[in-house]
């Protein structure tokens, strides 16, 4: 090591001119010390050098034990000349920069990590595994129930009426449904259908009727709610089911009224709570009159995912999780086994019923595996499984357990590099729809029709029709829009008395109503989400608001009020509700909302925390004056500066999303503006000229698309090259912001994967 | 001889071959009294949204101290609590203060960076490393004598359906938030179901792991390691099923009220369920190390049945003149205060199993919060209340530090225990080593 000393000669040089060039009061930087003493030997991040042979600089020492270190190990050719306050500010520079496990994950290269299922793709792709080898759900057109209104006579019964009812809300009295047809005496009618579970969860299913009554949810068997004799004088039953959003399941209504003196009149009401939500009669657009099959949805509950990254992702498995995915198998093996023949198709006296249960055996693996099975995993996951002692059932059972239990089944892209047709056929799948392929796929997958971008296109753009991969979009707008989980709203009751639950829950419909209208629409343009005036109001939410409507309207657009407008989602209600404290609107809530989720932009730690100032303290004050002194310090105005005088545009909303012209008797100054990535200002005089600037802000289309595409695609979109966010820019662009069409464009650039990873998409690709 | 012939009878119902057999009746569930060797348990229960110091602090310091309200209902136990004033988490970097609150907690380490965005600070993510629950269990399970079934369990009440910074206290490692089990029907099933499952399970595990093992070279380096922990947790669960044939419990199988619902007017029914639950799994010994988690932080739980109206967290916003809230703040902590009582009384009223006194008194009770006070957001003062009793602890007394940090208190708790650890979490705030609490 002869040459050492001329170097630490070489670095003392620098060090000279290094203090003589700064100020004296100024020390140097860790960073700065680590450049000149360090950095030599153990590499400019840490990484270690080939002359030196060091390892790379990382470990999980705290900065106090480094400082420690440093000051007697460091550097080896001079130990002493980097001691106190340089010691301890190079043994933070190190740790904050590469050395501490925080500083290592934060500077991670993105890529394509291996994914288990999430959970929503996991109990997705249980319901259509199982879904696979039963009667297909029918959609049908969500208008009512079928109504079978049955007129009873000396025992006898003819259905006399057929018809389709919107809602199940009757109140007969003594009289009849139909005079002319049926008596009041005796009657029976039953409502057959389906109903669709908007999102995710337990739903509460509430009928009141003091007739006989029995309610099937789900289950055609075994009735949720069983009422048909009565006893007690109890009007209201209750029960919950776990439902998966963006499904239609089975539903029966029977009510019966008797002969009995004491049952003289008939009324029956079928209402539900849905997740979030509060308690209402069942709404027609959730009811169809197509009474199609069960869904299995699995019961087992599983941990919440990793949503650390900002979107639900199956990077990492706990121990919580494998239990789940154990109770699970066990609960999907006694649910098959228990309906075994009815599944493979067979009858319990067949003679060739073990071959036909063991081949079904062999189907369910490939439909879960997503793709056909070799010879020696068909010896593995059926025939080993059959020959082990116990009866036939035991045999399904341990096929099934072990198939759901099987990395094949729990993990996306399993098979690394071989890149084929059943590869892309899944990734279109969990992509659109968070699920298995359907049929369509795996016939696509197995005569190669799944090798070009065309072929993903059209699948693609085939898939969207289907109500998982509405499902889908839904939920990612309104985790776009913060509103996921449907957070409760409630007002101060002195300043807003007539805001209630009830008008929360419609503001909660009439979003969905909006959303549905703009992503769903032919032109689905992204724009629209910002520009539409599309306040849905029903005759309870027309009176809060100042809307001109009868009482018990339901949902639709009309005029606003002279000199309102709430143009777009940003500013609907629900959101300018939410984004408020219970008595005061709360422009830097709103503004932290435009700022970080529809522009994308990061925001800087506060430098204190504060609590906000009570309205009451300064009563002479306007919010936007009061937000303005409170953030008036330098230390704030940095972020405050920004975030500010977007939330100020809303201003026009108060803290229920009434419009408002004055605050305490002052007009309202909803003027504001924005800086954009690049230093330039934009001003907005009113909110339609903030919502303007969003509409067509580059900022704002690229934020949206990069949260859908981790919605879709559940990986870093980093990780999929450069190029990408670029091309998905212009092809934003080319289609007229059609969000749908983005959703395709999301596919095609990521489901033929080896292609994707090692090229960016090439002119031609752009001109498609 | 009758006993022997029970038991080998109801192993074989759970489906064991005999040879288990020496191997179970090892375990000390299954065996008596071990005098030489008594129990030693710990919980840690967590409450959100800070305290209100005036209602909470006692005034004294020493042994003759009196209650405030919140902590009116302890006045059974005075003699067995004792009151930790002083004691602060220091532990700064990412996150707001309800997130390293809660993160940082139980682990004396700071939160990695992430995007989970607070109300203030930097985002972060999970916690870089394990809380001490998990050190002291992962201790115990390493001694064939202090071995249970399931080494800790994690009981929760309404915690929010949603993994992130804010509903997580208790990590196994960096990165790795264990969820509390906040269904009692699902803590049920973890205790004392699956009997009959197992054969199943047992028939395939050997196929489940050729699965594993073959995908493990399909796999990419970088990945591997993802399906190598998945393995590891499936040979654990092969370890488990041999051993929790000891679902010998030693006391009736517990029946729970149907029908209960994860809802914010429940919470009363839950809270008492997942309790009596919580004092089964002890007086079993499936478990010394349990935590007990109210809501989370930042908790919004509307406590209608005392008569708050409006959500805890909200509330804890409001300033120190806002008497009405702050008397319906201590109202809050008064009822999170009963319930330790409760829990505290069932274990009194229990004699411990094989041993001397009552279970109480072989069980650190520790009651302690994410912040010291809701409107400030402060980590100094953060609330510790123990109650029971632990080796080198001397209960009765209300005690003052100057803004120790917290880490040392953590240090204090696996001594209790047995496990004379010297640092836990950020070396730089153990200081001079454990909490003398003598």
């Amino acid at each position: 090591m002869g040459h050492r000393p001329v170097i630490a000669f070489v670095l003392l040089g620098f060090l000279m001119a290094g203090t003589r060039a700064r100020a004296a009061d100024d020390p140097p930087t860790g960073e700065q010390i680590y450049t000149r003493l360090c950095a030599n030997c153990h590499g400019a991040t840490g990484q270690g050098t080939n002359e030196t042979q060091n390892h790379p600089l990382i470990g999980d020492k705290s900065i106090g034990q480094l400082t420690k270190l440093i000051e007697k190990t460091m550097p080896e050719d001079n130990v002493g000349s980097c001691v106190g306050d340089d010691a301890a500010s190079v043994a933070a520079f190190i740790h904050e920069s590469f050395y501490s496990p925080t500083a290592r994950a934060r500077n991670e290269v993105a890529r394509v990590e291996l994914a288990r299922l999430t959970v929503s793709q996991y109990r997705n792709a249980v319901a259509d595994l199982i879904g696979h080898f039963r009667q297909p759900q029918g959609p049908g057109v969500r208008i009512g129930l079928r109504g079978q209104y049955t007129r009873v006579e000396e025992k006898e019964r003819h259905r006399v009426i057929d018809r389709t009812d919107p809602v199940i809300d009757f109140d007969f009295g003594e009289g009849s449904p139909a005079a002319e047809a049926i008596s009041p005496e005796e009657f029976s009618i039953q409502w057959q259908g389906s109903v669709f579970a908007p999102e995710t969860g337990d739903y509460e299913f509430v009928v009141k009727t003091k007739n006989g009554m029995r309610l099937w949810v789900n289950d055609n068997r075994t009735p949720l709610i069983d009422a048909d004799v009565r006893s007690g004088v109890d009007p209201e039953y209750r029960a919950s089911r776990f439902l998966l959003g963006g499904r239609t399941y089975p539903l029966r209504l029977e009510m019966r009224k008797s002969k009995n003196a004491k049952e003289k009149t008939a009324a029956i009401t079928l209402g539900w709570k849905i997740p979030g939500g509060i308690q209402e009669v069942i709404p027609q657009r959730y009811l169809s009159p197509v009474h199609g099959g069960e869904t299995f949805v699995v019961a087992t509950p599983f941990p919440p995912d990793d949503r650390s990254v900002g979107y639900e992702r199956g990077t990492n498995v706990s121990k919580a999780w494998e239990q789940a995915t154990t109770s699970a198998a066990l609960e999907i093996a006694s649910f098959v086994a228990n309906r075994v023949d009815r599944l493979a198709g067979t009858s319990a006296d067949a003679p060739d019923r073990a071959e036909r249960i063991k081949a079904f055996c062999g189907r369910l693996a490939e439909q879960a595996f997503r793709r056909p099975l070799t010879h020696e995993e068909t010896a593995l996951y059926v025939t080993r499984q059959f020959e082990k002692p116990g009866d036939l059932l035991a045999a399904v059972k341990r096929v099934v357990v072990l198939v759901m239990k099987s990395a094949h089944f729990l993990y996306l892209d399993i098979e690394g590099r071989h890149d084929d047709g059943f590869a892309v056929a899944s990734r279109l799948s969990f992509g659109l729809w968070d699920s298995l392929p359907d049929n369509q796929l795996m016939e696509a997958a197995k005569a190669g029709r799944l090798a070009t971008r065309d072929d993903v296109r059209r699948e693609a753009e085939r898939m969207l029709a289907d109500p998982r991969a509405r499902a889908k979009l839904r939920e990612f707008l309104i985790q776009w829009l913060h509103a996921e989980g449907s957070p409760e709203i409630s007002k101060d009751s002195k300043k807003f008395p007539e805001f209630s639950r009830e008008i929360a829950a419609d503001l909660r419909t009439s979003l969905e109503l909006a959303l549905n209208e703009i992503a769903l629409s032919q032109s689905a343009d992204l724009r629209q989400l910002f520009l539409a005036d599309l306040f849905f109001v029903n005759g309870r939410l027309a009176k809060f608001y100042g809307f001109e409507l009868p009482e018990g309207a339901p949902f639709q657009v009309v005029r606003p009020p002279a000199g309102s407008r709430w143009p777009g989602l940003v500013s609907h209600p629900y959101l300018m509700a939410m984004l408020a404290y219970s008595g005061a609107s709360s422009p830097i809530h709103r503004g932290v909302f435009l700022y970080r989720n529809v522009l994308g932009r990061s925001l800087r730690p506060p430098p204190v925390a504060v609590a906000p100032l009570a309205p009451e303290l300064e009563p002479h004050l306007t919010t936007r004056e009061r937000v303005s002194l409170q953030t008036s310090p330098e230390t704030c105005q940095t972020c405050h500066g920004q975030i500010n005088p977007l939330g100020f545009s809303l201003e026009t909303y108060d803290a229920v999303g009434r419009f408002r012209a004055t605050e305490n008797d002052r007009a309202i100054d909803a003027s504001g503006f924005y800086v954009d990535r690049v230093g330039a200002r934009h001003e907005f005089a009113s909110t339609t000229a903030l919502v303007e600037y969003l509409a067509q802000s580059e900022e704002v289309h690229q934020a949206f698309t990069e949260q859908l595409f981790h919605h879709l695609v559940k990986q870093p979109v980093a990780a999929f090259g450069t190029g990408l966010p670029a091309w998905l820019q212009t092809r934003l662009i080319e289609q007229n912001f059609h969000i749908q069409k983005l959703l395709v464009d999301i596919m095609v650039s990521t489901a033929l994967r080896s292609e994707s990873q090692t090229r960016a998409p090439s002119v031609s690709d752009l001109r498609h | 001889m009758a006993l022997h012939v029970s038991r080998r009878t109801f192993l074989k119902d759970l489906g064991l071959g005999s040879a288990a057999l020496p191997f179970l009746l090892n375990l000390s569930s299954l065996s008596h009294a071990n005098p030489g060797n008594p129990k030693q348990r710990l919980i840690i229960v967590f409450s959100p949204n800070g305290v209100v110091p005036p209602a909470f602090w006692p005034d004294e310091v020493g042994s003759d101290f009196k209650l405030k309200r919140s902590l009116a209902p302890l006045e059974p136990f005075r003699s067995r609590t004792m009151i930790l004033n002083g004691v602060a988490d220091k532990v700064r970097g990412d996150g707001d203060n309800h997130m390293r609150g809660i993160g940082c907690l139980l682990t004396g380490i700071e939160l990695f960076p992430g995007n989970i965005q607070g109300g203030s600070h930097t985002p972060a993510g999970w916690s870089s490393g394990h809380s001490i629950d998990q050190e002291i269990k992962n201790f115990l399970q390493s001694q064939p004598e202090s071995r249970t079934r399931f080494g800790s369990l994690e009981y929760g009440v309404m915690v929010p359906e949603r993994a992130d910074t804010w509903t997580r206290m208790v990590y196994a490692g960096p990165n790795k938030p264990i969820s509390p089990i906040d269904d009692p029907y699902q803590m049920f099933s973890k205790l004392y179901g699956r009997v009959k499952d197992r054969e199943s399970l047992q028939s395939i595990l050997d196929d489940v792991q050729e699965d594993l093992r073959k995908v493990e070279q399909v796999v990419g380096a970088a990945d591997r390691r993802l399906i190598e922990e998945h393995a590891t947790f499936v040979r654990e669960m092969e370890q488990e099923l041999k051993t929790s044939a000891s679902a010998d419990v030693g006391h009736p199988v517990p029946e729970l009220e149907p029908g209960l619902k994860h809802e914010n007017d429940q919470m009363p029914k839950l809270t008492r369920t997942q309790i009596d639950l919580l004092v089964q799994s002890l007086v079993a010994d499936f478990t010394r190390v349990a935590t007990f988690q109210f809501t989370n932080s930042v908790g919004q739980a509307k406590m209608r049945w005392i008569g708050v109206d409006q959500n805890h967290h909200e509330l804890s916003h409001e300033p120190d003149s806002n008497e009405e809230a702050q008397e319906q703040l201590t109202k809050i902590n008064l009822w999170f205060c009963e319930q330790l009582a409760y829990l505290a009384q069932r274990l009194a009223d229990t004699p411990e199993p094989g041993g001397e006194g009552s279970m109480l008194d072989h069980t650190l009770i520790v009651w302690t919060n994410e912040l010291g006070k809701g409107n400030s957001h402060t980590l100094d003062d953060i609330p510790f209340v123990l109650v029971g009793g632990a080796p080198g602890f001397k209960m009765g007394q209300s005690l003052k530090f100057p803004q120790v940090p917290h880490n040392r208190l953590l240090l204090s708790l696996a001594h209790s225990m047995g496990h004379h650890l010297d640092r836990f979490g950020n070396v730089d705030y153990c200081g001079d080593g454990p909490l003398s609490l003598g």
